[in-house]
C-alpha cells in the first residue's frame, strides 16, 4: 500500500503492498475502495491517499453529487408538498426539507420558503436506499448559517466536488487571500455549487471567476492571481 | 488515405483521446482508433424514469446514434450489447433507483467500430468517476481469407474478411466479458485469435491509465506544492 | 413449505439443485428439454415449421415475394426475419410495436443467416438487376418458457428447408414475368445452422437450454451456433465474464447439440415424405 500511495490507481486493481504492522491493524477504507473476498480493490478512478493512523481513500475527480449524510449542500426549492419541500441537491433524487425543520419555526409560524428559493441546508439523511433528507437546523435548533439564502441577490455557479473540497480544505488560501481586498459574502454546498454575493455586479463575477480559475492553481500563485483581481478592479 | 490507416497485423492502431471536452456531461470522451472516431457522452447517477426504475440496481442505458439513417434493429443490438457488457462492469448496486446513461455518437467508422464504441465508453465511465468493479477493453480482429489474423481491422480489410471477432476482456482477472464472433472459422482459429486479443488488451488498459494520468496531472501537481494533510 | 423456499430465496433453492448437478425439473446441467419438430404445418405459406423444446414454442411461416434488388448487389435476394413477442406468449410482453428483445432476436437471426450462409442470395435471384425473391420469415412465438434463441434459429432454419418456391418465367408475348404455382423448386441450403444458448449462473456454472425461471436467475448468457464441424458465431452480449479455458467444453456441447438437431430434423423430413 505504501508504494501506491499518492499514485493513480484504476477500478478493478487489487491492491496488495501492505506494511507488516499495517497488516495487524484494522484499515479504514474510503471512498472509491471496497472489500472482496479479502482483497481490497479499487472501485474509482484517481489518486490514493493515505492519512495517519490508518485511513486509506480515493481522490478522484467528479462533477456529479452523491449524497452523504452531515454534507451541508446549496439546494433549490422544485415544489411544496403538504409539510414538505421538495429540494433539488443536484442527486440522483430530490430531498425532502420539512417546514418545521427551520429556526423558530411551528405548527403556526410556517417559514417563508418560496418555490426557485436557495436553500442551505445540511443533509440528515442519506444513503442509497431512502430519499436524502435536509435539515435547516442543528441538533440544538440553532440555524448557525443554514436557511434561506440569496434572497437579496448573489450569483450560484456549479463547479466540480474537487473545487469545492479544495475551498474548504485548511490550506486554501483563495477565500483569505481574496477577502483582505474584496467584500463578499459566500456559502459553499459539498454538491459543487457556490453562491456568492458581492457590494457590486462586476466585484462579483470577479470574485467567481476568481474560484472558477482557482481549480488547478498552487497556494502561491493563487495569491498571485488574487492580486492581480484586486489591483483591476482597484483601477489600476 | 491508405498511410494513416496501415498497420502491423500483430499491432492496434494508434489510440488517441480527450477527456472532459463537454461542458453539461458527467463524463465524456472523444476516442480515436487510427481513423475510427466515437464520442460518448455519460451522465450519471442520475434521476431514472419511474417504468425503468429497478428497486436493487441502477439502471444502465445505452443509446447509439450512427452517423446517418433512422435507429434501427442493427442499432437496437449493438446498445443491448454495450448495455449488458457495463451492467457487469458498473458497480449497479451503489446506485438503486438511479440510472447511469451513455450516450454513443458515431462520427466515422474506419473498421474495428464496436471496439472503438465499448473503449470509448470505458474511457467516458472513468472520466466521470462513476464506481466500477473493473474496466473493460475491447479488441477486435479478423480472419482474412488467407487465414491471417489481423487486429483492429480497417474498413477495406473488414469487408473482404472471412471473419470478424471482436472480443471484451475485464482488467481484473483477464476473464472474456463480451464475444461476437461472426463468419467462417475453424476452433482453432477463434482460439489463436482471443490469445492475440488478450495480449492486445492490455495495451489497452495501459492507454486508459495514460489517459487518467494526463487529466489528474494538473490535480496532482497542485498537490505536490502543498503539505500533506 | 418448498415452493415457500423457492419463492423467498430463488437463488439459494437453485444452488441446491447445482451442488447435486441436476436442475429442478429433474435434467443435468448440460441437457436440452424434449425438443419436438412439425413441418409443412402452414399450408398457404411457401415454408413452415413449428418447433416445441420442452414448453418454448415457436412457429415460422415463410411467404415468398417478388421485388427489385437493391442497385449495389443485382443479383442478390433478401430473406427477411421478424420475430414477435406478443402478450399470448407471456404476460411481461405487451401488444404494439416490437420491444427491445423482440428487435434484438430479429437482428440475431438476421447475422446468424448472414454469417452461416446457409442461403445463397444469388439463388434467390429470378433475372438479375430487375427481379429476385423476397423470403419473409415471420416467427411468432406461442409459449415462452426461455431459450428463445435456440428456438427461433430452430425453426427457421427448418422452415427455410420446407420452402419451396415456384418457378418464374418470362412471358415473351406480355413482356412480363409469371409465376408457375404448379412448378415448385425446393430452396437448397448450402448449410444448416444450430444454436446452443448457455446461460451463466453464479460464478463459474454454466447450464444449457435455460427455462423461463433459469433465465430470471441468469447474470449472462453465451450463444453458440454450429456448422457440421465449425462454429461460425459466438455471442455473448456482456454478462459475468468467463475465463477462455471454459470455451472449449461449450464448443463441443454446441457441435454435439447440432449433430442431434439435424438428425431429429432429417428424421422429420423423411417420415413426412
Amino acid at each position: 500500500m505504501v508504494d501506491h500511495v499518492n499514485e493513480l490507481v484504476l477500478p478493478g486493481e487489487i491492491l496488495t503492498k501492505f506494511n507488516e504492522s499495517e497488516k495487524t491493524q484494522k484499515a479504514l477504507l474510503g471512498p472509491g475502495l471496497r472489500q472482496e473476498d479479502g482483497d481490497i480493490i479499487v472501485s474509482k478512478p484517481g489518486i490514493l491517499k493515505f492519512r495517519e493512523p490508518n485511513v486509506y481513500w480515493v481522490d478522484s475527480f467528479q462533477k456529479r453529487y452523491i449524497p452523504t449524510k452531515s454534507d451541508t449542500v446549496i439546494g433549490i426549492v422544485t415544489a411544496k408538498a403538504g409539510d414538505i419541500f421538495r429540494v433539488d441537491i443536484g442527486g440522483s433524487d430530490q430531498a425532502t426539507l420539512s417546514f418545521l425543520a427551520f429556526e423558530g419555526a411551528t405548527k403556526r409560524n410556517r417559514p417563508d420558503v418560496k418555490v426557485g428559493d436557495l436553500v442551505y441546508a445540511k443533509l440528515l439523511v442519506a444513503n442509497k436506499d431512502m430519499e436524502p433528507e435536509l435539515v435547516c437546523i442543528d441538533s440544538g435548533g440553532k440555524n448557525d448559517g443554514l436557511g434561506v439564502i440569496g434572497r437579496e441577490g448573489g450569483f450560484m455557479i456549479n463547479t466540480s466536488i474537487n473545487l469545492v473540497r479544495k475551498l474548504l480544505s485548511a490550506e486554501c488560501e483563495l477565500f483569505k487571500t481574496l477577502g483582505k481586498n474584496l467584500q463578499f459574502e459566500v456559502a459553499v454546498g459539498v454538491n459543487g455549487r457556490i453562491w456568492v454575493k458581492s457590494r457590486s455586479v462586476s466585484q462579483t463575477i470577479a470574485v467567481v471567476n476568481a474560484i472558477e480559475a482557482s481549480e488547478f492553481m498552487t497556494n502561491a500563485q493563487i495569491k498571485t492571481m488574487c492580486k492581480k483581481l484586486a489591483d483591476t478592479l482597484a483601477g489600476f | 488515405m491508405m498511410d494513416s490507416d496501415e498497420h502491423r497485423e500483430d499491432r492496434l492502431r494508434q489510440m488517441t483521446c480527450q477527456l472532459g471536452q463537454m461542458l453539461r456531461p458527467d463524463g465524456d470522451t472523444t476516442l480515436f482508433m487510427g481513423d475510427t472516431c466515437a464520442t460518448v457522452a455519460v451522465y450519471g447517477p442520475g434521476e431514472v424514469k419511474m417504468n425503468k426504475e429497478l428497486l436493487d440496481k441502477a439502471t444502465v442505458e445505452v443509446v447509439y446514434r450512427s452517423k446517418s439513417g433512422l435507429p434501427g434493429c442493427a442499432e437496437k443490438m449493438i446498445e443491448r450489447l454495450i448495455c449488458n457488457t457495463y451492467q457487469t462492469a458498473i458497480l449497479t448496486q451503489l446506485h438503486p433507483r438511479s440510472s447511469v446513461s451513455l450516450t454513443i455518437q458515431e462520427i466515422q467508422n474506419s473498421g474495428s467500430f464496436l471496439a472503438c464504441c465499448i473503449n470509448a465508453s470505458c474511457l467516458a465511465l472513468l472520466d466521470a468517476s462513476v464506481s466500477m468493479k473493473f474496466l473493460v477493453a475491447a479488441v477486435s480482429c479478423i480472419i482474412d481469407n488467407d487465414g491471417n489474423i489481423v487486429l483492429d481491422p480497417n474498413r477495406k480489410q473488414e469487408k473482404t474478411a472471412r471473419s470478424s471477432l471482436t472480443f471484451v476482456f475485464d482488467n481484473k482477472d483477464k476473464k472474456i466479458v463480451t464475444i461476437n464472433a461472426k463468419g467462417d472459422y475453424r476452433i482453432e482459429e477463434l482460439n489463436r485469435c482471443l490469445a492475440l486479443c488478450k495480449e492486445a488488451s492490455v495495451a489497452i488498459f495501459d492507454f486508459y491509465r495514460e489517459s487518467m494520468k494526463k487529466k489528474l496531472s494538473k490535480s496532482m501537481n497542485t498537490l505536490k506544492g502543498d503539505p500533506e494533510s | 413449505m418448498v415452493d415457500h423456499f423457492k419463492i423467498a430465496r430463488p437463488l439459494e433453492f437453485y444452488e441446491k439443485f447445482i451442488q447435486q448437478e441436476v436442475r429442478p425439473d429433474g435434467r443435468e446441467l448440460g441437457e436440452f428439454r424434449s425438443t419436438v419438430c412439425n413441418l409443412s404445418c402452414i399450408t398457404t405459406a411457401n415454408g413452415s415449421a413449428l418447433i416445441k423444446i420442452g414448453n418454448t414454442t415457436i412457429i415460422c411461416g415463410i411467404k415468398a415475394e417478388l421485388a427489385s434488388p437493391a442497385s449495389e448487389e443485382p443479383c442478390k435476394g433478401f430473406i427477411i426475419p421478424n420475430l414477435e413477442l406478443s402478450p399470448m406468449c407471456s404476460s411481461r410482453f405487451r401488444s404494439g410495436p416490437p420491444g427491445e428483445q423482440a428487435q434484438v432476436a430479429s437482428q440475431f437471426l438476421a447475422d446468424v443467416i448472414k454469417n452461416s450462409k446457409c442461403v445463397d442470395l444469388e439463388t434467390l435471384c429470378v433475372e438479375s438487376g430487375k427481379l429476385v425473391w423476397v423470403l419473409h420469415c415471420d416467427l411468432i412465438c406461442l409459449d415462452y418458457d426461455g431459450n428463445i434463441t435456440d428456438a427461433s434459429i430452430l425453426a427457421l432454419i427448418a422452415a427455410l428447408q420446407t420452402t419451396k418456391l415456384p418457378k418464374v418465367k418470362l412471358n415473351e408475348d406480355t413482356d412480363k414475368f409469371e409465376t408457375f404455382e404448379s412448378d415448385l423448386v425446393s430452396l437448397a441450403l448450402l448449410s444448416h445452422p444450430v444454436s446452443t444458448t448457455f446461460s451463466i449462473l453464479g460464478d463459474q456454472i454454466l447450464i444449457v437450454d435455460p427455462t423461463s425461471e433459469e433465465e430470471s436467475l441468469s447474470m449472462g448468457t453465451i450463444t453458440i451456433v454450429a456448422l457440421v464441424d465449425k462454429i461460425c458465431m459466438v455471442y455473448k452480449p456482456g454478462g459475468n465474464p468467463i475465463a477462455s479455458e471454459q470455451l472449449p467444453t461449450l464448443f463441443e456441447r454446441a457441435i454435439e447439440r447440432g449433430k442431434e438437431v439435424r438428425s431429429l430434423v432429417d428424421k422429420t423430413f423423411s417420415s413426412a415424405s
